[in-house]
């Protein structure tokens, strides 16, 4: 008798995650390679007892907008971005994590580091570092790093066969179960620009309005509900 | 509520930029100062359902998990060290860097600082100072009878004394640079001092190899582009405004629900 309610209620559970991954996005429409992400829908059916079926909301994922981000240029030759599918690969305690997030610079060391001091390795899976007494520093689409003193080696940019089933762990990163692969011969490395987040943010607030309506809408519907089986039961307390 | 959370951390990294950029602008006439960014990073993840699990009796594979992220993070704010223009001031002890390398400075408490920063002066005694009356490292001590003082490309401070026609050689300017310049801390009055990031100072002449030539009678402006600052406070001026949205929404979603009978 109470199914309606819990039909309504399940959709107001996955529109508060909605909401969630929605301020999330407008959280990080400034940060550099973050892609923006939506949350995919199914109908969830049961078939109480012997009556006729109902069908529940459920979040079945959440999956990201693969597009590319605007480019913004810094000037900064260790600032990379990259056009077309590919990801840098950057050295952590618990093996190499993938990031689109560019935003590199020297650590002590003249090593290329990543923007939380993770080192960025290079295709040989050896950290890149840049030679002492060196100033220019040059990197070429294809990844390759050099200074006036000659080749430094060259970024490690891969790609994965399902993008969807990379997993994010935060800081830009991403970590996938798939063997990485080499990146296609169209993802480019351009230097002194950055890749901005691809969230749209007239598209979010949008968004962002029509959760609240929606939520609205099924509070109003939970409240008639409410409103019809007290009614019934007051009716039907007073013939009896 | 969660979005309520993240909207907030949206707002907090929101606001630092606009200091950031704030203080961008405040020193845009600075001399030798670096600009600086705000960086950001996205937060840890939550998994509502993790990517890869069954989603059958039959074993269908869930092709995407439910992540939901927790917000933003600055990560950093990065000084961007492009050289800045050099004007020419035709000040003899206005020294400028073109390309890397930086003045050595004695703090009063012994330290050496490092500046971008050339418009010196001179002390009492004679001797090259900073604006703030730091003397320059290498001491270097101007006679008191000299009538012109030059600065060649390469450091070298040459004087003219008062009735002789040859000129004499008083010193010799250095710049230090480091592994990762960006890695200095600033400590404001245009001085940086040497961090465990940054490495240790390397010393040399102007004009040797990595290190960048000095120009007399000219000063290094900051590097800050006004108009890039400008948009770059407008875009956070805006993405402030929508996190605020998406606090108020979650607050008018969180009335709803509390007034449900």
């Amino acid at each position: 008798m109470e199914n309606p309610i819990y039909v309504s209620l399940s959709r107001q559970m996955t529109l508060r995650r909605q909401l969630d991954v929605i301020s999330n996005n407008i959280a990080n429409m400034n940060t550099t390679g973050f892609k923006q992400q939506r949350m995919l829908f199914t109908e969830f059916l049961e078939r109480p007892g012997m009556h006729e079926q109902i069908s529940f909301v459920q979040d079945r994922a959440v999956v990201r907008d693969l597009s590319a981000g605007g480019m913004m240029q810094t000037g900064n030759p260790l600032d990379l971005a990259l056009t077309g599918h590919g990801y840098f690969t950057v050295d952590t305690a618990s093996g190499p994590r993938y990031t689109r997030a560019g935003n590199f610079r020297l650590n002590d060391q003249r090593q290329i580091v990543d923007g939380g001091g993770l080192p960025v390795l290079g295709d040989n899976g050896q950290p890149l570092a840049i030679p002492n007494g060196t100033k220019d520093i040059m990197v070429s689409g294809d990844g390759t790093v050099s200074t006036e003193l000659g080749q430094v080696g060259r970024l490690n940019i891969v790609t994965f066969r399902n993008e969807q089933l990379m997993t994010e762990v935060g800081a830009g990163l991403y970590v996938s179960d798939e063997e990485p692969q080499a990146a296609p011969a169209d993802t480019k490395v351009a230097q002194g620009m950055l890749e901005n987040s691809n969230v749209k943010p007239v598209v979010e607030m949008t968004a962002l309005i029509e959760i609240q309506r929606q939520y609205q809408s099924n509070q109003k519907l939970i409240e008639n509900e409410h409103e019809r089986i007290r009614s019934a039961i007051q009716k039907l307390g007073r013939t009896a | 509520m969660r979005s309520l959370a993240i909207g907030a951390t949206g707002m907090i990294a929101q606001q630092l930029n606009v200091e950031t950029i704030s203080n961008n602008i405040a020193n845009a006439t600075t001399t030798g100062f670096k600009k600086q960014r705000a960086e950001f990073q996205d937060l840890l993840y939550q998994n509502f359902r993790r990517i890869g699990s069954t989603s059958s009796d039959a074993g269908t594979i869930v092709p995407t998990g439910v992540q939901v992220g927790a917000g933003v993070r600055v990560a950093a704010v990065a000084r961007v060290l492009e050289q800045g223009n050099l004007t020419v001031t035709d000040n003899k002890l206005d020294v400028a860097v073109n390309g890397s390398g930086y003045f050595q400075v004695q703090l009063p408490s012994g330290d050496t600082a490092y500046t971008r920063a050339g418009n010196f002066k001179l002390s009492p005694e004679g001797i090259i100072v900073t604006a703030d009356g730091y003397p320059v490292q290498p001491a270097i001590t101007i006679p008191a009878e000299a009538v012109d003082v030059a600065i060649n490309a390469s450091g070298e401070v040459m004087v003219k004394l008062d009735g002789q026609v040859a000129q004499q050689n008083v010193g010799q300017l250095q710049l230090a640079t480091f592994a990762n310049a960006a890695g200095l801390e600033a400590v404001g009055d245009n001085l940086f001092l040497q961090t465990g990031a940054s490495g240790e100072a390397v010393g040399g002449n102007p004009g040797a190899p990595g290190f960048g030539r000095v120009v007399q009678g000219a000063l290094e402006t900051s590097n800050v582009n006004i108009v890039q600052e400008i948009t770059t406070l407008i875009s956070a001026q805006r993405a402030y405004e929508m996190n605020s949205k998406v606090i108020k929404t979650t607050d008018e979603m969180m009335q709803q629900a509390s007034q449900l009978r």
